[in-house]
């Protein structure tokens, strides 16, 4: 039996296992990005509109968020559109591999099923191979839809190549995040811990392109993040990032391989060392034992947030100085002027940046929050329920932890903008003030604790519908990291408690709209506190 | 008679559509072993959970302690310790840790019995629990529950890893809770382990009790099998209330089974047949399991 013996069986196994899954990312995908290249000429048609966004595009904030892209000559809308959507797409095409990838793989295997699978006349590297097939198909047919819908949308200025370029690009960038994702699956010992790997590289190479994006694009080269910006679909195609992700996708594959044949089955290249003996005086209840289990997560989220958010604040020197874009403002204007000016531009990146972090800063506490229903599945609380536990003690002690983490982590990454981004000012009277700073946190919280609470009030009362929270999560990010550039109807924004209060420290906080979220947020808490209470609880 | 440590009225479950628990009655007494036996899906696990206070009964009620098992389940589970089927532990933990952090959690700590019974058990606590194969998992479980000084053990087969020595471990363990007037719930698939064990069993089918009472009890509703060599030609197949009538290697040999009703003058009719050997066998455990199960002896 060779080593890839009947991996054909088990493509047609896996994709029959994640259709659901495959087929929700395929559609909203394909229809996100479709939709919006419909709606792009009636966004930006006229030279007008072009000529307005394409100055605010080349802003350094902006740069930091979409990448840099370089226009020459008569700018079209497709242009503006491959510079707003590229990098856009390239994140969410590579959390969906990442997730794919390491379902498929290292996930089976923590659920014994991959044992299960190898002891039939199956291939060592079937599973590994058959993987791989299904983020080559899934990735390659999403290209195909994107390239189609660019077509059937025809937006002023777009060519077939370029059409082609960006769904193939889009593709290959997600492949290879998703091969990384495979490798990871191989070097760590269970899913947790590849998943974390993973996102860590995937971050590393987010601040690198973000980085050299804001400073020297040449250098963004050296992210493969960066690539998919390199494509310039319509003013120059470009298809040497195609055959760069692929080849890099191939030696990861290959590695991936290499890290396969050396480690048993279940075990990761990393071996597991033996630990305590004995509890320590610490552990002792059901808020340490999420600790213990989880503190290497929370850790590497808080830590990781202040990293992101002093990548941010490094790029501050150069968008908070107005004069490097315009040398003849101080003479026409005066000092005050341009130092105000400067405090402008740094509070609006900031406010938006803001966002962006309060949504970010949710993930891990809502991790924790719906980790409550998953640990009840799994049968890890079984042993926790037979005790003198309540079950609000237990609730609590998850929610509590969410929310301390999530707060925590919002504050950490706002606060390395702030502090990273003054410190690298040379007139720290141009940067955000603490009370600015403060304002910036009150702002935001109100919104985290709300997503927070949604998430509550799914586990305590409708537990089979969790995958909501994520939903409406992506949703609310997408409405604020989209909204204004793609000048989505105040409907659409306001339907994620993101679009809620203005904002901040840009304009001030709205204490009312504060007040009633926080109401909201309680409201929640206690209705899926009364729900945990009441239901039954799952059991495997 | 004492107050019963746990009573069952009636108790129903439905999930869905799905009548999970039909009728479940039983009770069980301090110092008192109970086996609850059944086949796969007949609602063992289930009713565990239900007094657990894990899923709400949705008719009948139940009792531990005289407490109702659904609102006052944090009370009950001061002094109860229950160790389930399939044990599963968090992975990044070590087997010493999590034995600890049980005990804790009920205001137990380790003690010198607790580190017998890891020696004993031949358990290594500075695994992470990722490692354990089924029954090192087990093991941590009923360690934990044995270390404990509670007043009711309930055991969702317990056993189902383990390998014989430790098999007999957890059955000298149990055997010394009921010397200390402790009561027990055993779940068990084994049943030469409930039969050695358990002074009273409860047979569940498809939800409901089709039975409980001493194993002596029961043997009555059931068949004894006589193997007999006779001294003359006498035809057994005359007699009234026998079953499964086949002849052994010799002439004159039999075998057969008999309806309790009928053992007495089942034998008087054999005395007078110059009976040369005779052995009659009761029903073991497994032979009621499957009369009830199948219908057949």
């Amino acid at each position: 039996m060779s080593r890839y013996g009947r991996t054909g069986q088990l493509i047609r196994l896996n994709l029959r296992r994640d259709r659901f899954r495959i087929l929700m990312w395929i559609i909203l995908l394909a229809a996100l990005m479709t939709s919006v290249a419909w709606k792009f000429e009636g966004i930006y048609g006229t030279q007008s509109e072009i000529a307005a966004i394409k100055g605010t595009l080349a802003s350094p904030g902006i740069v930091a968020m979409f990448g840099a892209f370089s226009f020459t000559g008569k700018v079209t809308t497709a242009e503006i559109f491959a510079n707003e959507m590229l990098l856009f797409m390239a994140l969410i095409q590579v959390v969906m591999n990442l997730t794919l990838s390491i379902h498929a793989t290292r996930y089976e295997e923590d659920l014994g099923i991959t044992e299960l699978v190898r002891a039939h006349a199956v291939g060592t590297l079937a599973p590994l191979a058959a993987a791989a097939t299904e983020l080559l198909l899934v990735n390659g047919f999403l290209g195909i839809l994107y390239s189609l819908g660019l077509t059937a949308a025809n937006m002023p200025g777009a060519t077939i190549e370029g059409n082609w370029l960006i769904g193939l690009g889009l593709a290959s960038t997600g492949l290879l995040f998703g091969l990384l994702g495979l490798l990871t699956a191989q070097l760590a010992d269970h899913s947790a811990s590849a998943t974390g790997l993973a996102y860590s590289l995937f971050g590393l190479s987010y601040l690198v392109r973000m980085i050299t994006d804001v400073q020297h694009p040449r250098l963004t080269w050296w992210s493969p993040l960066g690539w998919i910006e390199k494509l310039a679909p319509y003013n120059h195609p470009n298809w040497s990032p195609i055959w760069l992700s692929l080849l890099l996708a191939l030696v990861l594959a290959q590695v991936a391989v290499i890290a396969h044949d050396h480690r048993d089955l279940g075990a990761g290249a990393i071996t597991t060392r033996p630990g305590r003996r004995n509890a320590s005086v610490f552990l002792r209840g059901p808020v340490s034992l999420i600790w213990r289990r989880q503190r290497n997560v929370i850790l590497g989220w808080l830590i990781g947030i202040i990293i992101f958010g002093v990548a941010y604040g490094t790029v501050f020197n150069t968008i908070g100085d107005i004069l490097k874009t315009n040398p003849t403002m101080q003479q026409v204007f005066g000092k005050a002027m341009v130092h105000e000016a400067n405090h402008q531009v740094l509070l609006s990146f900031t406010s938006l940046l803001a966002i962006v972090m309060a949504a970010v800063a949710v993930i891990p506490g809502m991790q924790l929050i719906l980790k409550l229903h998953s640990d009840e599945t799994r049968g890890w609380l079984e042993a926790l329920y037979a005790r003198p536990l309540s079950r609000t003690r237990l609730l609590f002690s998850y929610v509590g932890t969410a929310f301390i983490t999530s707060t925590l982590a919002y504050i950490g990454g706002l606060g390395g903008i702030v502090v990273m981004g003054d410190a690298s000012l040379k007139h720290v009277q141009d940067g955000i003030s603490a009370s600015e700073f403060w304002q910036g946190v009150w702002a935001q919280l109100p919104e985290v604790w709300v997503f927070l609470a949604l998430s509550v009030l799914l586990v305590g009362c409708w537990p089979r519908l969790k995958a909501f929270s994520w939903f409406y999560l992506a949703l609310g990010f997408i409405s604020v990291y989209m909204g204004s550039l793609l000048k989505l109807p105040t409907w659409v924004k306001r339907l994620a408690p993101s679009g809620w209060m203005p904002r901040v420290p840009q304009h001030d906080v709205n204490w009312t709209t504060f007040s009633w979220m926080i109401a909201l947020a309680l409201v929640f808490v206690l209705i899926g506190w009364l729900g945990y209470r009441r239901r039954d609880l799952h059991m495997s | 008679m004492t107050t019963p440590v746990l009573q069952i009225n009636h108790l129903q479950k439905k999930f869905g559509h799905f009548q999970a628990l039909k009728d479940i009655t039983f009770e069980v007494q301090p110092g008192e072993v109970f086996g609850f036996i059944g086949p796969n899906g007949a609602g063992k696990s289930t009713t565990i959970r239900v007094l657990l206070g894990i899923i709400r009964a949705s008719g009948g009620d139940a009792t531990i302690f005289g407490k109702n098992v659904w609102s006052d389940s944090v009370r009950i589970h001061q002094r109860l310790a229950y160790v389930p089927g399939d044990v599963y532990l968090w992975p990044n933990l070590t087997g010493g840790e999590i034995i600890d952090l049980l005990l804790k959690l009920n205001g137990a700590t380790h003690t010198a019995k607790t580190d017998d019974l890891i020696k004993k058990f031949g358990l290594d606590p500075t695994k992470k629990a990722r490692t354990y194969s089924k029954g090192n998992r087990q093991k941590v479980a009923l360690i934990a529950a044995f270390s404990q000084d509670a007043d009711f053990y309930i055991f969702d087969e317990p056993t189902s890893g383990l390998d014989p020595l430790n098999e007999r471990l957890f059955q000298e363990a149990v055997l010394d809770l009921k010397a200390h007037g402790k009561a027990v719930l055993l779940s068990s698939h084994i049943l030469s382990e409930v039969e050695r064990m358990c002074d009273r069993i409860g047979i569940i089918r498809e939800g409901q009790i089709i039975e409980t009472g001493s194993l002596a009890e029961m043997r009555h509703l059931t068949r004894t099998m006589i193997t007999v060599t006779l001294g003359d030609d006498f035809d057994v197949t005359t007699l009234a209330g026998i079953h499964g009538v086949t002849a052994g290697h010799h002439p004159h040999d039999w075998q057969f089974s008999v309806e309790d009703a009928q053992l007495s003058a089942v034998m008087n009719t054999l005395a007078q047949h110059q009976v040369i050997a005779l052995q009659s066998t009761p029903p073991t455990l497994e032979d009621l399991f499957m009369h009830y199960y199948t219908g057949k002896e």
